[in-house]
């Protein structure tokens, strides 16, 4: 690449880095298109350097999220074994599964999911109820510092058990179609799980670097990961969660799932497109 | 250990992954720029095979070629997770926490096979 179009792969990655950083979510809804239409890159290199962005999202956004405690390592850890269960399943049964049908299944089921957030877009904090016993016993409660709000917010998990399932879920589809598993992550944890959206973000982050990772080496193996092109990426998008994971403090969990939803729309279009042929 | 000290070791674990392979990244990017992604720093022949080869690492990173450089640094990155759980490991264990200390064990161990098995 001219480094004319490293400059702006470079930009492109730091924008999707950011907007991963505070919704949760990889960045590959952005720099795969981008490569693809703007940049003309080959689309396997396109995937692969998408699998390294998530990576990068992940690890940059996660290590302020960890310290900063936004992140909660228990739901985190809880929900991978989910997650990395389901991705293995995925991959598994990939080869006998058509996958035209689940793309465009994915599609409407993130677009329906975008119609309910949409009905808690005015919700700052979910309603404090007390732990049920299975949090307590998962030690799935506990508390994030919103410095937005100056005060300290306590949440526990609610419906442990369907969070754990549509983890599960979001983890085949990871491992069968490569698309959506930072969304699904956030629709689980904030709309099942009902845990406070800055929380479910930052938790999604630091999961979705173990759910690319599991995949990484097939892709790299296969020969998809260029340097040239995931240079520019991985630099771009490690900037713009460094500079995401600071922010996330200074806005309000209303905008942040405001920053989420046309992520959210964005992707379900894309997956239907996909589904029916007509994707990038 | 304190949960603070989890924490803390736990985002620095991410922070050295990070920092460390962004150094190597950027490095074979800004040598790219003066020899070309299959140039040699070391003054060797360039290398023939395409850039989105990973094999013969050790031998190409020792010619100071640019693209072994920024792939060594990508595969930091990629592996940058899979030490986060492993550390994640050791702290629930020091955090005598045997229920999530199994948890994220057994997500280790998923995850490895995956990355070794199923290929």
């Amino acid at each position: 690449m001219t480094p004319q179009a490293d400059l702006g792969v470079f930009a492109i990655s730091l924008a999707a880095g950011l907007i991963g950083a505070l919704a949760g979510v990889g960045g590959g809804i952005l720099v795969i298109p981008a490569l693809t239409i703007v940049f003309g890159v080959d689309i396997h290199l396109a995937i692969g350097a998408s699998i390294v962005s998530v990576i990068a999202t992940s690890s940059g956004a996660a290590a302020a999220y960890v310290r900063d405690r936004m992140t909660d390592m228990r739901v985190g850890m809880f929900l991978e074994l989910a997650t990395t269960t389901g991705a293995v399943c995925g991959a598994l049964i990939s080869a006998i599964v058509a996958p035209a049908f689940l793309y465009v299944l994915l599609g409407v089921v993130l677009l329906g999911s975008a119609a309910m957030h949409v009905s808690r877009m005015g919700e700052e904090t979910p309603p404090p109820d007390p732990p049920s016993a299975m949090a307590r016993r998962l030690r799935l409660e506990s508390s994030y510092p919103d410095r937005k709000l100056g005060r300290e917010v306590p949440y526990s998990a609610r419906r442990i058990p369907l969070g754990f399932v549509l983890m599960w879920i979001a983890g085949v589809v990871s491992g069968l179609l490569g698309i959506g598993s930072g969304v699904l992550k956030v629709l689980a944890m904030d709309g099942a799980m009902r845990l406070p959206m800055k929380v479910s973000s930052a938790t999604s982050n630091f999961m979705i670097g173990v759910t690319a990772a599991a995949s990484a080496g097939i892709y790299l193996g296969r020969g998809d990961v260029d340097p040239q092109v995931a240079a520019p990426v991985a630099l771009g998008v490690l900037a713009g969660a460094l500079i995401g994971a600071r922010l996330l403090h200074h806005i309000s969990n209303r905008t942040v799932r405001l920053v989420f939803l046309p992520v959210l729309v964005a992707v379900g279009v894309e997956t239907i497109g996909r589904g029916l042929g007509f994707g990038v | 250990m304190t949960p603070e000290k989890f924490r803390a070791l736990v985002s620095a674990v991410l922070i050295i992954g990070v920092a460390v392979s962004a150094a190597l990244i950027g490095a074979g990017f800004v040598a790219a720029l003066a020899v070309g992604w299959q140039g040699s720093l070391a003054g060797a022949a360039a290398a023939t095979a395409p850039t989105t080869d990973f094999s013969n690492l050790p031998g190409r990173l020792a010619v100071l070629e640019p693209a072994a450089i920024t792939q060594l640094g990508l595969v930091t990155l990629l592996a940058t997770p899979v030490a986060r759980v492993a550390a994640s490991v050791g702290g629930f264990v020091l955090e005598r926490d045997r229920l999530y200390a199994a948890i994220t064990l057994a997500v280790l161990l998923i995850l490895l096979t995956s990355i070794f098995v199923l290929r």
